[in-house]
Parts: structure tokens; C-alpha cells; sequence
């Protein structure tokens, strides 16, 4: 019921979503503000590179769980999958695969768990919450079990390549026989997460999949009744989140050059969180892929300052906390206006 | 079982239908046709069963039991795009819209245009969005606000518009007006008059007398479910209607003020 006169007012003024992402840019910028000024190494393009490396893990999956959360579900078992993904591809890797289709089948397996979430969800009509949980369990307990909880390791070089390569690392040999280097190059995992992105951002904007992400979780009934396939929808951006799971298990086991079936235990809580700062809401309907790595990079950001400031690992926990609890009421305040 | 050449084959037949939820009874053996060009008032108190009846048209809901012929084909109309695929657009009563999205996105909704590379073509859905919009409303602005922040007249324009804009041979509309001012009602009411001398066949669920009077050229009106009787909307007049509304049954002393009694059950 908008008079005439407060619609045209309203129009002058950024929608909610920007307000939220506009919000979040500023809160990203005042962090690295204050890190600077209580670390001096913090402020580098080293260190600056460092943060994109350690981010680029959450930032792939807070692309899944942004689109899983848009349709109005949630993904929980997203750091498992990690974990099983990272599994599957390396006992591919010991039984005579090489690396690169290696890491294709493990990034399909993190594919099926999600395609078999979106099934459960869509087709037995269970809450994605109690789906996404019970695939929590199972895909570790497979992981554990493949593996015997134990560590794969000796899975070559070429295996940690993605994880550790860079792109143009420029070393100048210095005169005295030693190299010196100029920059460090940009790693292979942050160009990655700049590429899924970019992909993900025209997926969720520009294509009919994306709108029809959009639709099923504003209003999965009308989405429905206008012809929207909201099963098929569902059951594709699940899998999208199980496969970008598997990409994001290859870039961090490749990071270490082994595959540790426990490893990703509560990444799935930074990804909602990272996407929830970003500005998407539980509620369905709302959120951005942009939005989800300027969170991902708040939560980035945050972890290495308060690390280079010192700050023990269990106050850390404290404040990712009290932050993911202040997005969330954000997000609900915004929902009631 | 008809003759699909024949003038005389109703666009729509509905036969026997029942509806059950658990132990309730939304729709009870109810029978219905519609014919090309003609606009059927339903009418019922709240909780008859008139949605319910729709829905089972629109493909939004399987019913129990019963046949639904179109063209005097037996049609399965187990999803929308089933019935859409018949030329069955409808305007829900509860609208039926993505309320974080704006205009031009729930008018496409399920149907966007695309470019030749396959992405949304968001400039032809505004486009055609608009001159849609306006033929209803001259002064629709706030085109790519999300439709939560439109008015309730506006939200049902969209609705409207959806509905008419993708060409209906058979138009369903669930309560068209229930939210719109004078001005716009006066609209649909012309854009009804229109697409029925267009030979479109209209359902149209209304609790609004002087609408049914002016618009349609039968009624059927229901009772806890039951289809209590259809007439020529010359047979009856407002007395009767309340009657059957209310009571399921016509005034005893009732005869039919027009020529003939069309049908009743
Ligand atoms: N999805 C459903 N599940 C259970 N019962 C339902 C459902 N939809 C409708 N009903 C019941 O079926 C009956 C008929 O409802 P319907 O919506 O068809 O009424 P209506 O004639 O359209 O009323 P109104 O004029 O208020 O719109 C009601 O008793 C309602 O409670
Ligand atoms: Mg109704």
C-alpha cells in the first residue's frame, strides 16, 4: 500500500540488498583498517596474497551454499563432502589414475552426495536441514571408513600443484647466486575462486537456472504454479554445492599433498556464515554471489588479522561467532522492514 | 466420445469431480462445461469449493476423482504446464507471485524470454513487461521494484497480466478484483468483455453481484462442495443467487424469469 509519492522517494534509494552489501564492503574495509594498524606485517602484498589463499577454500563453498540457501534450503554437509571428495580422488590417485581425472571423479562424487541431497530433499520431503545433516554423518563416516581415519600421503607432486602453484611469480636472480623474489605470484586456488565466481555470479544473474534459483525460494508455490520445475531446480543446485564441495576438498588436500579424510569439520558453519554476511537470508529468495565473497573475505580477513595480532584460536571462535550472530540479526531486522 | 469439429463441443467439461483432503470433502461430484466465448461465473460461500474445482483446471491439483475434457479430448492435467500446454492461463486468488522479484521476472516467471545465447533477455522481458502492465494500468510505475513493495491493486495487475499475456484459449480468474480500485476493476471488466468476443472461454470466481451480472452468461453456483445449480444468468436474479449461496437451494416458489431453465441439478 505505497503511497504514490513514498514509491517514487524510495527508488532514489539503494534497495536492501545493496544497503547489505554496501554494509559489508565497509565493515571488510574498517577490519583491514584496524589489522594494519595493530600488525605491521599485516598490511602486504604477501600477506594479501596469503588471505586469498586461505579464503579461497570457504570462498568455493560459500558459492554452493549461496545458491543452496537462495532456493530457501541450507547445505550442512558440505564440509564432509569436502572430505569424501578428497578421499575418493586420492585412492584413484594410489590405484594408478593420474592426478587430473583423479581430482575430475573426486569433484563428481561431491556432485552425487549433493545430487542424492537434492533427491531426498525434493523427492521424500525431508527438511533440508535433517537431509544435509544425515549426509553430513554419511559422507564422513565413508571418508573415515574408506580410509581407516588414516592420512593418504605420497600422492606425487603434480598433486599439490593446484594448491600451491602460482601464476606469474616473477624471481629475479640476484647477483650473489641467490633468487630474490619479486612477487609471488598469484595462487592457482585464488584465480580458481575468481573464475567459479564470475561463473557462479552470470549462472545466478543472467541465466534461466539462476532465476529460477530465485523464484523457488521466494515463493515455491507460485514458482509452482508458473511452471517452474522446482524439484529439478533444487536437485541441480544441490549438486552444485556437492561438486563445488569436491573442487574446494581437491584445492585444500592439494594444499597439503595429502588427503585427510577429517579434514573440513565445520566449514559448512563458515560458508553459511560468509553467505549470511554477504546478505543472503535463510528465508530464501535473497542473497548474491558477490555479497558471499565479500563475507567469505570478512571471515578471511578476521581469522588471519586476529591470528597476526596474536589473538588465541578460542577467542577467535569467540568473535567469528558473535559476528555470524550479528549478521543473522541483521538479516532478520531487514526481513521485518 | 465428442465431436471435436462440431461449434457445439464445449471448450471445457468437467465430469463427476471429486476432491477429498483426508476426511474433508472440498469437491463433491461436480460437473461443469464452458463454452468458446462465454464467461461462467462460479459463485459459493468462502470454503465451497470454488478454488478447488479451479485448481483441478489449472493443473495445480489432481482430483480424487472425475475426467476433465478439453476440446472433448480427455486432457491429464497433472502439473500447470500440463494445463498451460491446453491453453489454460489462471489468475490464482492467492496471486501467485515471487514476492523478492520484481515485475517483469514473475510475468515471465517459468516462461523468461531468452537471447539467442541462452541468457535472460532482461530488457525484452521490461519491455514487453510494460506495454503488458500499462494496457491495465496507465500509470503502473515501479516496474523493477520487487512486487513485495507494490500495492495489493498492483500485485493482482501482475497476476492479470500474466495470465492474459501468454494468450489463453481458456482463462481461469479466481477473485480478479478483489483488490483493485474502481478504475482498474472497471479495466478487467472491459479486458473480460473483450477476450471472451475474442471466443476465449472465462471462468470467472467473483463474490461481487453487479460483476457476475454484467459479465457473465451462466452461472454455477456451490455448496459445501456441491455444485447446487447452473443457469443462464437471464433465469436467475440476485435473490435466487443468495439463496443457493446460502441455503443450497433455490426460493420454493422459484421459476425461471428468463426463457428457459437451462440445467440444474
Ligand atoms: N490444500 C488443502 N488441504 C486441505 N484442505 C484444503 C486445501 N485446499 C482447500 N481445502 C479445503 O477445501 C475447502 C474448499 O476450499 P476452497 O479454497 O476451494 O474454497 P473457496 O470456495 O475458494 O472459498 P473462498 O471464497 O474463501 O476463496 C475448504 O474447506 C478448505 O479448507
Ligand atoms: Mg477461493
Amino acid at each position: 500500500m505505497t503511497a504514490p509519492a513514498e514509491a517514487r522517494r524510495l527508488r532514489f534509494l539503494p534497495s536492501g540488498t545493496s544497503i547489505h552489501k554496501l554494509s559489508a564492503v565497509l565493515t571488510l574495509c574498517l577490519l583491514i583498517t584496524v589489522f594494519s594498524f595493530t600488525s605491521s606485517a599485516f598490511f602486504s602484498v604477501n600477506n594479501g596474497l596469503t588471505v586469498l589463499l586461505q579464503t579461497s577454500v570457504i570462498g568455493l563453498l560459500a558459492i554452493g551454499m549461496t545458491l543452496v540457501i537462495i532456493t530457501g534450503g541450507i547445505d550442512l554437509s558440505v564440509g564432509s563432502v569436502l572430505a569424501l571428495s578428497g578421499v575418493v580422488a586420492g585412492l584413484f590417485i594410489k590405484a594408478g589414475l593420474p592426478v587430473v581425472p583423479a581430482m575430475g571423479v573426486g569433484v563428481l562424487a561431491g556432485a552425487a552426495c549433493g545430487f542424492v541431497n537434492g533427491f531426498v530433499i525434493t523427492k521424500m520431503r525431508i527438511t533440508p536441514f535433517v537431509a544435509t545433516l544425515g549426509m553430513m554423518l554419511i559422507a564422513r563416516g565413508i571418508a573415515l571408513q574408506l580410509t581407516g581415519a588414516a592420512p593418504i600421503s605420497r600422492l606425487g607432486e603434480a598433486f599439490g600443484e593446484l594448491g600451491n602453484g602460482t601464476l606469474f611469480r616473477i624471481v629475479d636472480m640476484q647477483a650473489n647466486g641467490f633468487p630474490k623474489v619479486i612477487f609471488p605470484g598469484i595462487p592457482y586456488p585464488v584465480i580458481l575462486l575468481a573464475v567459479i565466481a564470475i561463473l557462479g555470479a552470470y549462472l545466478l544473474q543472467k541465466r534461466q537456472f539462476g532465476r529460477h534459483i530465485f523464484s523457488a525460494g521466494s515463493n515455491e508455490e507460485a514458482a509452482r504454479l508458473s511452471g517452474v520445475n522446482v524439484d529439478r531446480t533444487k536437485i541441480w543446485t544441490y549438486a552444485l554445492s556437492g561438486g563445488l564441495a569436491g573442487l574446494s576438498g581437491m584445492v585444500l588436500m592439494s594444499r597439503l599433498v595429502t588427503v585427510q579424510p577429517n579434514e573440513g569439520v565445520m566449514y559448512e558453519l563458515d560458508a553459511i556464515a560468509a553467505s549470511v554476511i554477504g546478505g543472503a537470508s535463510l528465508m530464501g529468495g535473497v542473497g548474491s554471489i558477490s555479497g558471499s565473497m565479500i563475507g567469505a573475505f570478512i571471515i578471511g580477513v578476521l581469522r588471519n588479522g586476529l591470528n597476526m595480532a596474536g589473538t588465541s584460536a578460542f577467542v577467535q571462535m569467540i568473535i567469528i561467532g558473535v559476528v555470524v550472530i550479528g549478521a543473522v540479526y541483521i538479516d532478520q531486522i531487514r526481513n521485518k522492514t | 466420445m465428442l465431436d471435436v469439429s462440431s461449434s457445439n463441443t464445449p471448450l471445457v467439461q468437467m465430469v463427476d469431480i471429486y476432491k477429498q483432503f483426508g476426511g474433508i470433502h472440498a469437491v463433491e461430484g461436480v460437473s461443469t462445461d464452458l463454452y468458446p466465448g462465454e464467461v461462467m461465473g462460479v459463485l459459493g460461500h468462502n470454503g465451497a469449493g470454488k478454488s478447488c474445482l479451479m485448481r483441478m483446471l489449472s493443473g495445480a491439483m489432481t482430483p480424487t476423482r472425475g475426467d476433465i475434457f478439453v476440446n472433448g479430448q480427455k486432457a491429464a492435467l497433472k502439473s500447470p504446464q500440463d494445463a498451460r500446454g491446453f491453453g489454460i492461463e489462471t489468475i490464482y486468488q492467492t496471486l501467485a507471485l515471487a514476492n523478492h522479484l520484481d515485475a517483469p521476472a514473475n510475468l515471465f516467471m517459468g516462461r523468461e524470454l531468452k537471447t539467442r545465447f541462452g541468457n535472460l533477455d532482461e530488457k525484452r522481458m521490461l519491455a514487453e513487461a510494460t506495454d503488458a502492465l500499462r494496457q491495465l494500468n496507465p500509470n503502473f510505475k515501479n516496474l523493477r521494484d520487487p512486487v513485495a513493495r507494490l500495492s495489493g491493486g498492483q500485485r493482482q495487475v501482475i497476476a492479470i497480466a500474466r495470465a492474459i499475456y501468454f494468450q489463453a484459449k481458456i482463462l481461469i480468474m479466481d477473485e480478479p478484483t478483489a483488490a483493485l480500485g474502481p478504475s482498474e476493476t472497471a479495466m478487467v471488466a472491459d479486458l473480460t468483455k473483450r477476450l471472451k468476443n475474442e471466443g476465449i472461454g472465462i471462468f470467472l470466481i467473483s463474490h461481487d453481484m453487479e460483476d457476475v451480472f454484467e459479465l457473465c452468461d451462466r452461472v454455477m453456483v456451490m455448496n459445501k462442495g456441491r455444485n447446487v445449480g447452473t443457469f443462464r444468468i437471464g433465469d436467475v436474479n440476485k435473490d435466487d443467487i443468495l439463496s443457493l449461496i446460502i441455503k443450497g437451494t433455490l426460493p420454493d416458489d422459484w421459476e425461471p424469469r428468463g426463457a428457459n431453465k437451462e440445467s440444474s441439478k
